[in-house]
């Protein structure tokens, strides 16, 4: 049994941010529904991301507005410990799925709202997308580094998205245990603009001014000669010199002593403060002596004299990760057969349990896929949900199924 | 107000981010956290960021390497509901303090680990700093920067990631607990953190038709929504984006005032490549007469989608005020930190409205609470002060083990 198991979650969310939580609380064995409106989910036609946030889940296509649709999503949350979305604010109560029409038909239940800027305040009643929020958390800011007089970048990991589904596992899980060891639910909401914020958390005034924080260099190598990338006659290498023993054997390995002795360089606050005020005189130098080499030729001799360091990988947009034998053997990689795609690769497991093993083998569901069975298993009758389905309320996969997945 | 997680007990062996803010968000909702650390402190406590990840705990100080101190650890642990540790995988073991060490004793234990490569790995001895697991992920190779070749991430994704991943793992377990009543061995990496921010890029199919990669794929230079930052007055940055979820009152390009033609993105989409490239030159010098406050009020009202792109310390209140929304949602907290002094610092992430999280404390000193906690196990102020302090350190009444070194960098992840 996995660690989530008799735990079911009812997911009325769409597109990358609302979807890709529930899909977490799945991969940890819960048992999540996804309650996808009868015109589909916008994510859809955007195959990659859709597919990235879906897996592990039965899906019901149903018509919210429709008061027959209503009656159907609240007979599924009834049966639910936990309700999740990310509608902006007020749009659950119309609908009439909001936290107290939830908890009238589950007095207990876990309901969790994610947002994009919060519940109430000036900008709540705005959506937004992740951009706006990498921008606002310092993400971009750090990433140019505008402090470097380079503009502001863009990470394209989708932070605010991802770390706001985060947020609201973690949330689900706090207020879930809650509820085992207490009885009660509560709602509780998170938002891509506090999420993202939390990704900086080592941001703190002192006494109203910024704290001590390396920068980035203007060609985003790294943050000090000891702790960057350096491009090497073949490929790229990543060094991590943290001890002063480690950055004089970085230097002896190089072939440049000298600079293990010279105190602008002595260890990482020091070079860090040099990098910081432009001196990159030591970081030039190496860069030179990396030059002369590849990257593997540098990481044995770099291995053998201790100095931690990586060859820089290019996965060929994960590729090598995802048929990688050891991530393969670990639970790392998931792979199931996704409908007029074939196979479909994906990254497994992000957390195991030595007593409650995860099991990831539920492909994303296609629009639909599971009315009719989620409505048997409710209560309803063949012919009712004949009748259900001709009159739009619910709809099953058509025959000449449009989307690959 | 009753907490989430009150009454449960948790030690944090962790150093560096990922553990320690994978804690802060149990610790704020309620946990008991105890933050045990070497003596003479966690080596990172010269990083001001530590302020913040280590605060709303108690600190010990404990010498693993005395059989006295090492077993004053395994009578707290048997008291602990949960134990994060981010030691190098068999570090743990070799100190004695590994799961099925503590398990024997607690069965009841959640032990999470948390290094940076999983245990089995092919990488699993080498050293997991978070660049090193940028960059062997292959993580660094994916983000486009303003050169070819992979970039260096300033903010450490594999440990912002990870941290998520110790709270939400070691949760499950205390839910799967109330159905067992058995803890268990939980584990996570900075690796699969990477995984975690990578899930949406990383994905394989056979044949890639549908467009399947072309969406979202890496290019130079970055894409459609690099494409949407503008620079502002006195070289000020905003970022616009597309879905407000509001209804537009009058496109950007009118609000900005860009003149001469497209005012939608459709309308730009029929332009002719010259004269793509034209109108953008016009609307990012449009963009350029705007001061930046005044450019984001006047997109707001229109119902658009914008934010300026500021640092992490502006949108905590450096300069001026904080973000409004961040401290409408709370998040834009004063901390008294005792090495620091006054500081502002980010909230509590997750907003339970029944049992609302808190910051509980600022961060304590190294070992502030020994007294406190060993004495609540019965150890005298003489015994506590031998095994909580450093061989060699005159405090030192006792002896520690022959030959035993003490843990090194080299020994230890981050």
């Amino acid at each position: 049994m996995s660690a989530l198991a008799g735990v079911r979650v009812i997911d009325f969310g769409q597109y990358l941010a609302g979807p890709f939580g529930p899909m977490i609380l799945a991969d940890l064995g819960a048992e999540v529904i996804k309650v996808e409106p009868v015109t589909g989910d916008g994510m859809r036609p955007v195959t990659k991301p859709f597919v990235g946030c879906q897996r592990g889940k039965r899906d019901i296509a149903l018509n919210l507005k429709d008061p027959r649709g209503l009656e159907v999503a609240l007979r599924l949350v009834a049966t639910a410990d936990v309700v999740h979305h990310n509608m902006t604010v007020g749009v659950a109560d119309r609908l009439g799925i909001g936290y107290e029409a939830c908890r009238a038909v589950k007095p207990d239940i876990v309901y969790c709202n994610t947002f994009a800027y919060g519940r109430e305040g000036p900008l709540a009643h705005f959506g937004g997308l992740d951009p706006l929020f990498q921008a606002s958390a310092g993400i971009e800011w750090d990433q140019g580094p505008v402090a470097a007089g380079n503009p502001p970048l863009y990470l394209r990991f989708g932070m605010a998205d991802t770390a706001n589904a985060f947020a609201s596992v973690v949330g689900c899980l706090l207020a879930l245990l809650h509820q085992r060891r207490s009885g009660e639910g509560q709602e509780l909401w998170t938002s891509l603009l506090d999420a993202a914020q939390w990704l900086e958390a080592d941001a703190l005034l002192v006494d109203g001014a910024p704290a001590t924080r390396p920068i980035l260099d203007a060609g985003q190598h790294g943050f000090d000669a000891g702790y960057r990338l350096y491009p090497t006659q073949e490929g790229w290498i990543q060094v991590a010199a943290a001890t002063p023993g480690q950055w004089r054997a970085l230097c002896e390995v190089l072939g440049c002593p000298e600079h293990a002795d010279d105190p602008r360089f002595a260890d990482l606050g020091t070079r860090a403060s040099a990098a910081a005020s432009g001196d990159d005189e030591v970081g030039a130098r190496l860069a030179e002596r990396f030059a002369t080499r590849t990257a593997l030729a540098w990481s044995r001799l770099l291995d053998d004299a201790g100095v931690p360091n990586e060859v820089v990988l290019d996965t060929k947009e994960g590729e090598l990760v995802l048929f990688d034998a050891d991530a393969e053997r670990l639970g790392l990689v998931a792979e199931y057969h996704q409908g007029r795609l074939g196979r479909l690769r994906q990254c497994g497991a992000l957390v195991t349990f030595s007593d409650t093993p995860v099991r990831i083998d539920r492909p994303p569901p296609r629009f639909g896929e599971h009315t009719r069975e989620i409505l048997t298993e409710l209560g309803f009758e063949a012919a009712e949900i004949d009748e259900l389905h001709a009159a739009g309320v619910v709809a099953s996969p058509p025959a000449d199924y449009p989307w690959p997945t | 107000m009753t907490d989430a997680l009150g009454g449960l007990r948790v030690l944090d062996l962790s150093w560096g981010p990922a553990g320690a803010l994978g804690v802060l968000l149990l610790a704020e909702h309620g946990a008991d956290v105890i933050k045990v650390e070497p003596p003479g402190g966690d080596p990172l406590r010269g990083y001001d960021g530590h302020a913040v990840w280590n605060r709303s705990r108690r600190s010990v100080t404990v010498n693993l390497q005395d059989p006295t101190g090492l077993e004053a650890f395994r009578r707290l642990a048997a008291t602990a509901d949960v134990v994060v540790e981010t030691f190098r995988p068999g570090v743990a073991d070799r100190l004695g303090i590994g799961y099925d060490t503590l398990a024997a004793v607690n069965p009841r234990l959640v032990y999470c680990s948390c290094p940076g490569w999983p245990e089995g790995h092919r990488r699993d001895g080498r050293p997991g700093w978070d660049a090193l697991v940028q960059a062997a992920s292959g993580q660094q190779w994916e983000q486009p920067g303003w050169r070819p070749g992979p970039v260096f991430l300033a903010v450490p994704l594999p440990s912002a990631a990870a941290m998520w991943l110790v709270a939400a793992g070691t949760l499950a377990a205390l839910v799967a607990r109330e159905r067992t009543g058995r803890g268990q061995h939980v584990r996570t990496s900075l690796f699969q953190g990477v995984l975690a921010y990578t899930t949406q890029i990383w994905s394989w199919v056979p044949d890639g038709g549908f467009g399947y990669h072309a969406v979202m794929a890496k290019t130079h230079p970055p894409g459609i929504h690099q494409e949407m930052v503008f620079e502002v007055a006195g070289g000020a940055w905003v970022h616009t984006s597309m879905m407000s979820g509001l209804p537009p009152k009058r496109s950007m390009d009118e609000v900005v005032g860009v003149g001469a033609e497209p005012t939608d993105a459709a309308r730009f989409g029929m332009l002719s490549e010259a004269e793509r490239a034209e109108f953008t030159a016009r609307r990012r010098e449009a963009y350029r007469r705007w001061e930046r406050d005044a450019l984001v009020t006047a997109l707001r009202e229109h119902n658009h989608a914008v934010e300026p792109i500021t640092s992490a310390a502006e949108s905590l209140g450096c300069g001026g005020r904080p973000h409004p929304q961040l401290t409408a949602n709370g998040m834009v907290v004063e901390v008294d930190d005792p090495a620091l002094g006054r500081t502002t610092q980010v909230g509590v992430p997750v907003h339970l409205l029944g049992t609302p999280g808190r910051v509980r404390a600022p961060r304590p000193a190294a070992g502030a609470h020994n007294a406190e906690v060993f004495g609540e196990l019965g150890y005298t102020a003489e015994q506590i002060a031998a095994f909580t302090a450093a061989p060699g350190d005159p405090a030192v009444a006792t002896g520690t083990v022959p030959g035993a070194e003490a843990p090194t960098g080299s020994e230890v992840d981050r």
